[in-house]
């Protein structure tokens, strides 16, 4: 039986968490953090002190300590446990950092998690936009001569966020996804399936900085909060409460017109001294979101609104593409990211994850987003048509932001469409080719265009 | 983690989370690859959210294997005495699958400890229906007899196109298991991993353990039966096969192929991190030998931003 026969495997390693599973399924398999437990104790010693006697048994020790491993759930579970197990975090700021635990990684993935033999399945990975080839070569390396899988394709987050919705609207590969990620948010502009390399904006403000003005915000009033809880504190009220309002001014003639209505209450327990304490929550609810309409509020030093860099960002595109960009333009906003993953802590609330509470605060984020932006575009077309004095008139430009209703594994699904395609088998890099040119292959990947 | 587990994590957790989740049902259609291609195809419908309609795709059988039905020898009689009235098996199986059933999930034990048990033995439904010929022939070893109408060899399948080969005797079990590795530097990683089990097993610790031997020819007790590849061999004796042993033998057995190459592919692995080490500590090397001119140019003409300051400005 040919491999290309088999569902391909897909795997999106996120800077937070790991999505895998099989191509032509609609879920991942798992979805796991992605951590590493790694037994560091032996790392330094087989080499430092060779006395003659127990070097076969501090090698042998060695080659123990490497099987000795977790990733996922169980790496956290065991490093909470026990102290020989140092966490490690392989992928920062959607970077692979360290490859010695990426490659552990991969191999658990593989082989205890999805239990596959990679020789008889062809791979789709995921990277960000602005990973370089050299990474490109290092995985392909690592899944070739460490894994022999067959073939391997190494895809672009934004393009197959844009690949999953398909389901939900036909279109073209082409859209703006506005990735508001763990480090950072991209603006990632994407033709045809192929990303505009040069027009890729990132602003410095994410999830986590929603988290840290809230936080600032409750402090400033006065709450009686416990300081080492006040992170967690901001980061639940964020998940639970806040949502997008349309006009900031109207938000806050509300608020204080009816405070019964919209001023809610939290309630927890101090953990040092067990005393109960409750504190309200206001203002915050609309205005941690508003940062990204309105930077100036939270800090000085960027102060340009989301829709603007937005603007800015397909203004930049190559100009018989900016029409099409304006039609889709995605919002990918992990939902995990504000929810279960702060910092390089995770927090697990019980076994069964459901998605809720997390996503209200991103509720009417695209209409929002949709509205500002059409404000600039309608300004400019109007600007241009009084420039032309009624001669020629522009046509209106369609203004589209989306969100997809599975934020939390959206580029997975959109690689497990594309995977189940026949076009992926020959797009893929395999690995006679790889074995003919060498890791350079990898370096670049045909874009292909799915079904439609 | 370096033994291969018996259940599939994802099946576990399928129905893990599905007895959990209460009555509200969703419809899932899901399909899955295990290594030796064992496919598994997942179904729940709205209808009825407690019934999962299992499908299970066994390796494609060499033409030395004796299959009834399309199943090993005693598949149906082991996954009955298995899941009891869990499990209901539906014939035909569905199309392009050699086995289909109908979990209920309703009818689990109430006892937490007792289903867990149970949804553990469905997912480990590989084991059951792969390892039944092999477990009936064990079982034969505990009692020390040999099964009636077995022949001098039996070929059981564990890999597409590929089988291993059980002589059963009464005091002993002899297995041969013909590896073929693709790659060159699969071979030469095997042939040193079966050195080292073989090594591995004269130490005192391991004393009880079944002996093995491998060898690049094909054994005796293959004669006749063409062979190109490794062999290894292991000699099963009853005590291996007494009481609850007998499930994790036969496991441990049946997947053994798959146990080498995954640490195959592991060996590989730490050769890298090793090789990674290695060149790190050699470029640091190099970097100490530079001498503090080089170290100092690299320094000032690192990059083409020059700070620019008002002072600057003047002159």
């Amino acid at each position: 039986m040919d491999a290309a026969s088999r569902p391909a495997v897909v795997i999106d390693n996120g800077t937070g968490y790991t999505k895998m599973g099989f191509a032509g399924n609609v879920e991942p398999c798992f979805i796991t953090p992605t951590v590493v437990a790694v037994n560091d104790t032996f790392a330094g010693q087989t080499r430092a002190n060779t006395t003659k006697g127990n070097w076969m048994a501090q090698h042998s020790a060695g080659v123990m300590a490497d099987l000795d491993f977790f990733i996922g759930e169980d790496a956290l579970a065991r490093s909470r446990s026990s102290n020989t197990y140092n966490l490690s975090y392989p992928i920062h700021n959607g970077q692979v950092e360290n490859w010695d635990t990426m490659e552990r990684f991969w191999q658990q993935c593989i082989f205890n998690y999805l239990r596959c033999d990679p020789e008889d399945h062809y791979f789709l990975l995921t990277e960000s936009p602005l990973t370089p080839p050299e990474t490109r070569e290092y995985t392909g390396e690592i899944m070739f001569e460490t894994f022999n899988v067959p073939g391997l394709y190494i895809a672009c987050q934004p393009v197959l966020a844009l690949a999953a919705g398909y389901t939900t609207t036909k279109c073209e590969m082409t859209g703006v996804v506005v990735d508001v990620g763990d480090g950072a948010t991209h603006i990632v502009p994407v033709a045809d399936g192929y990303v505009i390399g040069s027009s890729i904006r990132s602003i410095p403000i994410t999830g986590k900085d929603v988290t840290q003005f809230i936080q600032q915000l409750l402090k400033e009033r006065g709450e009686h909060i416990p300081p080492e809880e006040s992170f967690d504190v901001a980061r639940r009220v964020k998940e639970m409460y806040c949502y997008t309002c349309s006009d900031i001014v109207k938000e806050f003639n509300k608020h204080d017109r009816e405070p019964n209505k919209y001023i809610k209450h939290w309630s927890g327990i101090k953990p040092k001294t067990g005393a109960k304490y409750t504190c309200d929550i206001g203002y915050e609810r609309f205005l941690g979101p508003e940062i990204f309409f309105h930077p100036e509020i939270y800090n000085n030093d960027f102060t340009t609104p989301l829709h603007v860099v937005i603007d800015k960002c397909i203004q930049s595109s190559p100009i018989d593409t900016r029409r099409a960009l304006y039609k889709v333009c995605v919002i990918k906003m992990p939902s995990y990211d504000s929810k279960y993953h702060s910092g390089s802590e995770f927090h697990f609330i019980g076994q069964n994850i459901v998605l809720s509470g997390g996503s209200t605060m991103f509720k009417d984020f695209h209409r929002r987003l949709q509205r500002d932006l059409k404000k600039i575009v309608d300004a400019r077309v109007l600007a241009s048509n009084a420039r032309l004095g009624g001669d020629a008139k522009a046509q209106p430009i369609e203004v589209n932001v989306v969100s997809h209703p599975i934020q939390r594994y959206a580029v997975w699904f959109g690689g497990s469409v594309l995977a189940s395609t026949a076009e992926f088998y020959e797009a893929c890099h395999t690995k006679a080719e790889y074995e003919e040119y060498g890791a350079s292959i990898c370096r670049t990947n045909p874009v292909f265009k799915g079904m439609y | 983690m370096i033994l291969l587990q018996s259940p599939s994590r994802f099946l576990l957790q399928i129905l893990q989370d599905r007895v959990l989740s209460g009555d509200k049902g969703v419809d899932i259609d899901c399909h899955t690859v295990e290594f030796d291609d064992v496919r598994y195809h997942i179904q729940f419908s709205m209808r009825n959210p407690k019934v999962m309609v299992l499908s299970v795709a066994l390796p494609l059988p060499p033409p030395e294997a004796m299959l009834y039905d399309g199943l090993p020898l005693g598949a149906i009689e082991a996954i009955k005495a298995a899941y009891g009235p869990v499990v209901q098996i539906l014939d035909p199986p569905k199309d392009g699958f050699d086995l289909t059933m109908k979990i209920n999930l309703t009818k689990l034990p109430p006892d937490e400890e007792q289903r867990n048990a149970v949804l553990t033995q469905i997912a480990s439904v590989r084991e059951v229906v792969l390892g039944a010929p092999l477990k009936l022939l064990l079982k034969h070893l505990a009692s020390k007899t040999v099964a009636p109408n077995v022949d001098k060899l039996v070929a059981l399948v564990h890999r597409p196109n590929e089988s291993f080969f059980v002589a059963p005797q009464a005091d002993k079990v002899t297995l041969v298991y013909p590896m073929r590795f693709q790659d060159s530097i699969d071979i030469v990683l095997a042939t040193s991993f079966l050195q080292e089990f073989v090594e591995a097993r004269r130490t005192s610790a391991l004393n009880n353990a079944p002996s093995c031997l491998w060898s690049p020819v094909p054994p005796l007790e293959l004669k006749g039966v063409p062979s190109d590849a490794l062999n290894a061999n292991a000699v099963v004796f009853p005590r291996h096969v007494e009481g609850k042993k007998l499930d994790k033998t036969v496991w441990s057995l049946l997947t053994f192929h798959a146990y080498v190459s995954y640490h195959v592919k592991c060996s590989e692995g730490f050769m890298h991190t090793r090789m990674r080490r290695r060149v790190e500590t050699l470029i640091q090397a190099l970097d100490r030998a530079k001498s503090d001119a080089e170290k100092l140019k690299k320094l000032v003409n690192g990059g083409s931003f020059k700070r620019l300051s008002l002072k600057n400005d003047g002159n």
